[in-house]
């Protein structure tokens, strides 16, 4: 039984250099896929670490990109070693930006943190039409939708795509959080969403909430 | 007519008044749309209007009767789809509905560093320009400079007609003649390299992999920065615009180290010659207060959020405030509220002086606000932000005097020519031409770094 707790720290500290190279090593030992499932879990809650940080304004955006990519690395460095033996989903999230807007780097992060977290994300990419999100909901039946937009022009299209939901019986099916720079309570209230964040991290928890 | 003049004298001296360090007798309502609020106000077809911008007079006019401000309300666009689609831009790119945005694209690899240290400008128009700008191709040369040619024949045409059309209602309706872009247009070294070059990605893994390039990279681009946004006529009424995007995204240590020092003395060098720069401080830049106090006086800040009470205090006697005002309340709040928030913004922010109203941000389409609210809080500002001791003493004066820099960098690149350099080369070439070849030189060096921008 190794002891991972140094590797969840590596990442909790963004130490790049440290998490590449305890993973080289571990690969070179020879693990199992059960061992190398326990090294994901590791790494994935080393993201949680840098989630508290960045809510305690420890860290930044900035920070949060690199993590993405760090973890996006370690786990492509266990690639080999994982397998087939796929870790089960705590839920599932339909996630996009909406039409009018072509930003994703807020969206990309919180995908990466849902992701972390054992969210199953089906991420429709940028400037998304309305239809787009209903057929995707149609089709896999997330419990979540996740919208994002950074510029104000966003906000209609997020009531728009609500509306869509809506007059498809869609709705009342799914708890939906919308995010991005222009996001506030008010807004929140005047698209018609459960829950809205300007914090990833947040987010997460938000929707941790919702499928506990 | 005789009013409308009278009008404009009003409004040139409430703006001098507060570069001059003066209580000015009204705050000024600093508001103004962009071409696409104005192109839905008018009910034109919003791609059309990007095409056709002269279509938009009889719009922008009906605008600047309905709305009050100081400045001209229609303020036309940083974004053309003309010049950047004949180029086929992949950083400037039409969403669905019709409005330019800039997705996230690397212009600029890692392993380019080296060179953009070495030569920035030649680094910038042989690497990052052919990937931002798909029709630069440097393997079909000819049509590039066709291209080329056409992208930068319709940057000149379709800003000197949203131009036309701002001169004229500026005269019609006795605006102030100036504005808080005037003076120029350029982006701090450190964003220059993020936006375009790296990419917002990008730069944040530079940050913790290769900070020194960073650094470097920005010590580089300097002299190309500070070039863009040099004025051609220096004015202490005329502000260089520097929108200000990476430092809030970014630890505090890594600030002070990558960000700051370059774009300090960018600031401080336009300062020697008796500029001020209007600083956008997009996002929240609570924690960088003190950095922001540090900078010649009479810098204009234009903040997106934070607390005004704060920001007054600790900037408010030495530098020019705007901004902060939520252009989302004009959506999601009743007209009354929005008027009493108004008042509320006053009253913390206009004694003393040194105060502009203006938004946070500014709406990017109708939709995005009620502009029955929008046109109360205008009215608000001018009836209310009235002050009663005009003519005094604000806050602390400028002297451009105070503001000395270390010599950076020269610009220096075998794609941009001086005079003398040039008549090296074409000792043919009378030195009558000096002027308008060393004015086109000029403007295609700016039209470039417009591109990257
Ligand atoms: C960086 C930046 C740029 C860069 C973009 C670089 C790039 N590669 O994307 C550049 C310089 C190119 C740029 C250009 C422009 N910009 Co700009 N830009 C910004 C800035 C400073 C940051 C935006 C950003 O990327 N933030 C970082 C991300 C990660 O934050 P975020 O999206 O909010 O995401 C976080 C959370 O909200 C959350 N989240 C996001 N989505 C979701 C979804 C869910 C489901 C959940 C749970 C959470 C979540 O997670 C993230 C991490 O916590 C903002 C200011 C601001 N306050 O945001 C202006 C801003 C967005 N820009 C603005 C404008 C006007 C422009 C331009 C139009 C300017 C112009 N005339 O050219 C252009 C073109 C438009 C465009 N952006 O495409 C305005 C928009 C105004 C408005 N009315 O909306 C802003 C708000 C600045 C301002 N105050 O005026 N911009």
């Amino acid at each position: 039984m190794t002891d991972w707790t140094h590797l969840t720290e590596a990442v909790g500290e963004l130490n790049e250099e440290e998490v590449l190279k305890i993973l080289e090593e571990f690969i070179a030992s020879n693990p199992t896929e059960e061992e190398a499932q326990k090294v994901v879990s590791a790494c994935q809650s080393g993201m949680n670490i840098v989630g508290e940080r960045f809510e305690a304004g420890e860290y930044f955006v900035g920070d949060l990109i690199f993590a993405g990519e760090l973890l996006n690395e370690a786990i492509g460095t266990l690639k080999p070693v994982i397998g087939s033996a796929s870790d089960k989903k705590v839920g599932s999230i339909v996630l996009g930006t909406v039409h009018g807007d072509l930003h994703d780097i807020g969206k990309n992060i919180f995908r990466s943190m849902a992701e972390a977290a054992g969210f199953e994300v089906h991420d429709l990419g940028i400037d998304q039409p309305v239809e787009a999100f209903v057929d995707k909901v149609k089709q896999v039946k997330p419990q979540i939708v996740g919208m994002s937009g950074v510029l104000t022009l966003a906000l209609e299209a997020m009531k728009e795509t609500i509306d869509g939901l809506n007059a498809e019986g869609l709705r009342n099916n799914v708890k939906i959080i919308i995010g991005g720079n222009p996001v506030t309570k008010e807004v929140c209230e005047h698209v018609g969403a459960d829950a809205w964040t300007t914090n990833a991290a947040e987010g997460v928890k938000i929707c941790q909430g919702w499928v506990n | 007519m005789a009013d409308v003049k009278a009008l404009q004298q009003e409004r040139i001296s409430i703006y001098h008044d507060v570069f001059d360090n003066k209580i000015p007798k009204r705050v000024p309502v600093n508001l103004s749309f962009a071409l696409e609020v104005v192109a839905q106000y008018g009910k034109l077809n919003l791609v059309e209007a990007q095409w056709n911008p002269e279509i938009l007079e009889e719009a922008a006019d009906k605008m600047c009767r309905k709305v009050y401000s100081d400045v001209c309300v229609f303020s036309g666009t940083f974004r053309f789809p003309s010049f950047y689609q004949a180029l086929k831009s992949r950083s400037f790119v039409m969403s669905s509905i019709g409005f330019i945005q800039h997705p996230e694209v690397i212009g600029m690899l890692p392993e380019d560093y080296d060179y953009l240290i070495e030569k920035p400008y030649d680094c910038i128009l042989e690497r990052v320009i052919p990937r931002q700008y798909e029709a630069f191709d440097l393997d079909d040369p000819i049509n590039t400079v066709i291209n080329f040619t056409k992208s930068m024949l319709a940057y000149n045409n379709d800003f000197m007609q949203a131009g036309m059309i701002i001169g004229k209602m500026t005269e019609k309706h006795g605006y102030y003649p100036g504005s808080l872009f005037s003076g120029g247009f350029t982006e701090a070294p450190f964003d220059l390299l993020a936006d375009q070059l790296r990419s917002f990605k990008g730069i944040s893994m530079d940050i913790r992999r290769m900070p020194d390039k960073v650094a470097a990279a920005c010590e580089a681009l300097y002299p190309i920065a500070f070039k863009k946004g040099l004025p051609a006529k220096p004015s202490k009424y005329a502000p260089v615009f520097i929108p200000l995007h990476m430092p809030t995204f970014m630890r505090e240590k890594d600030f002070e180290k990558l960000f700051w020092p370059t774009f300090k003395r960018m600031v401080e060098e336009y300062a020697s010659m008796g500029v001020h720069c209007n600083l956008f401080c997009e996002d929240d830049w609570t924690r960088y207060l003190d950095y922001l106090y540090d900078l010649p006086t009479d810098t204009v800040l234009m903040f997106e959020y934070g607390d005004p009470k704060l920001i007054k205090e600790k900037l408010g006697k030495k530098h020019i405030i705007t901004g902060l005002y939520p252009i989302m309340n004009l959506k999601t709040k009743p007209t009354e509220e929005c008027v009493d928030e108004a008042k509320r913004y006053i009253d913390i922010l206009a004694p003393g002086g040194k105060y502009i109203f203006g938004f946070d941000k500014n709406p990017l389409l109708l939709d995005d606000i009620n502009l029955e609210s929008y046109c109360a809080v205008a009215e608000t500002v001018r009836d209310y932000g009235v002050y009663s001791n005009p003519g005094e003493t604000a806050g602390m004066e400028f002297n451009k005097e105070d503001y000395k820099v270390e010599p950076s960098r020269k610009f220096e690149s075998k794609y941009y020519k001086t005079w003398d350099q040039y008549k090296a080369l074409n000792p043919e070439v009378s030195d009558f031409g000096s002027p308008k070849l060393q004015g086109l030189e000029e403007a295609v060096f700016q039209y470039i770094m417009y591109l990257m921008m």
